[in-house]
């Protein structure tokens, strides 16, 4: 008896397994969609976001630029007005509303290079920031305060006050070294220039002069 | 959460590993259902057993099926897993020599291995024939490397090509796999029964 209700059942159970496939399928037909997240996961952007790999500040940079580092590529993301009037030497014209082109992907979405990025201050790098961290793209760095502070910092630096550690002397004299590199001229330089430019000439007058006239008389 | 491997949790080196464990299951299931039996493998040509056509089928689907139910309730990220590259006329042109292969030899290549291991004499023959071909194709590689490395179409699937939800396809899919299993119980039932071991 058992076995014949067995026997009865299993006859069945391929239209069974039929049936539980037809269902399975049909199950993920109805199941409710959801927008999947693509992309970065939050945890990783924020671990991003807070760390301190993510800005550059204004120092390391020229210090990167003065030693011809190869491995960085400066972006800046001001419109193109901005970019021609003034950018860092070398930087890349990427306006923030032609950040995600496919042009500009080249640039940013490589791991050769470390991408810094800057704007007037950090404001609008920052922002540019988060669009490729949401897109994956490594090694994107945002130059701190942007050109702003790298004018006030490299540029200009401010003399430190008599009361101020030696580490702060030490750090302006880098930074006026930079300056000069970067085309800053001082007025102690200028001072120094013309006198030794005046003693020269007339060095070198006198000593023609003198040469030249008892050349002259001999013939 | 995964696939396992790509996403770290497991080191690459258990990619070995897991690859003989799960090879040995094939091997050992492979044989107890009777797929080391050429006469078995070849009746799916001559209309008297379909069990071949019903368990890769089968198989298909159950993966299909549990793999988008895994990666619908996150434990598995679809889009990581390796997707197979199409070069499409090594492909054609191949599948018709495995074919052929299949039809004559009455083996498939992982069912000839599970045939030599219990000592049937057609799979020695058989993984033979696959050596000399392994032979062959490499001494020749110059010739056929165009054909091999030709026509690369990258890494495409079904649903990409005709852009369907992949649930719906995959529906369509089951649909399609009951109705071919029924049709091919249609076709058994017709022909001439054929006693084998």
């Amino acid at each position: 008896m058992i076995n014949r209700k067995l026997a009865k059942v299993l006859s069945f159970r391929y239209i069974v397994l039929a049936v539980v496939f037809i269902a399975l399928a049909g199950g993920l037909v109805l199941l409710p969609k959801f927008e999947k997240h693509e992309g970065i996961k939050p945890e990783k952007l924020l671990s991003n976001a807070i760390s301190s790999e993510r800005y550059i500040s204004s120092d390391e940079l020229a210090h990167k630029i003065i030693n011809q580092d190869p491995s960085f590529l400066l972006i800046d993301v001001r419109d193109e007005e901005s970019y021609s009037k003034y950018s860092l030497p070398n930087s890349i014209n990427i306006p923030l509303e032609k950040l995600l082109e496919d042009d500009s992907e080249g640039y940013l979405n490589q791991d050769e290079f470390d991408v810094i990025l800057f704007s007037n201050d950090n404001f609008y790098s920052d922002q540019a920031w988060l669009l490729c961290n949401r897109l994956e793209y490594k090694n994107m760095r945002v130059l701190e305060g942007g050109i702003n502070t790298w004018f006030t910092t490299i540029i200009k630096p401010e003399k430190p006050t008599e009361n101020q550690p030696a580490s702060d002397f030490e750090l302006y004299a880098f930074r006026k070294a930079a300056s000069m590199y970067f085309g800053v001229v001082y007025p102690d330089q200028v001072k120094a220039e013309p006198i030794e430019k005046k003693a020269a000439p007339k060095k070198i007058i006198s000593v023609k002069k003198k040469k030249k006239m008892p050349v002259e008389g001999g013939c | 959460m995964g696939p396992l491997i790509p996403n770290d949790l497991l080191s690459h080196e258990w990619n070995f590993i897991i690859a003989i464990i799960i090879g040995i299951a094939f091997g050992y299931i492979l044989e107890a259902s009777g797929f080391s039996s050429s006469r078995k493998l070849a009746g799916v040509f001559y209309g008297y057993d379909f069990v071949v056509l019903k368990v890769f089928f089968t198989a298909a689907l159950v993966s299909i099926i549990g793999i988008l139910y895994m990666d619908y309730l996150g434990y598995l990220d679809f889009n990581l897993l390796y997707i197979h590259p199409t070069y499409l006329w090594g492909a054609i042109i191949g599948g018709i020599i495995m074919g052929l292969g299949f039809v004559s030899g009455g083996f498939c290549p992982g069912t000839s291995l599970c045939g030599v291991a219990i000592g049937k004499i057609d799979a020695w023959v058989f993984v033979g024939g696959i050596l000399i071909g392994i032979f062959f194709f490499s001494e020749f590689y110059t010739l056929f490397e165009p054909l091999y490395n030709g026509s690369f179409d990258g890494y495409v699937t079904l649903m990409d090509t005709f852009g369907v939800d992949p649930y719906w396809f995959v529906f369509g899919f089951t649909i399609l796999a009951i109705v071919s299993f029924y049709l091919a119980d249609l076709v058994r039932k017709r022909v001439k029964k054929v006693f084998y071991n």
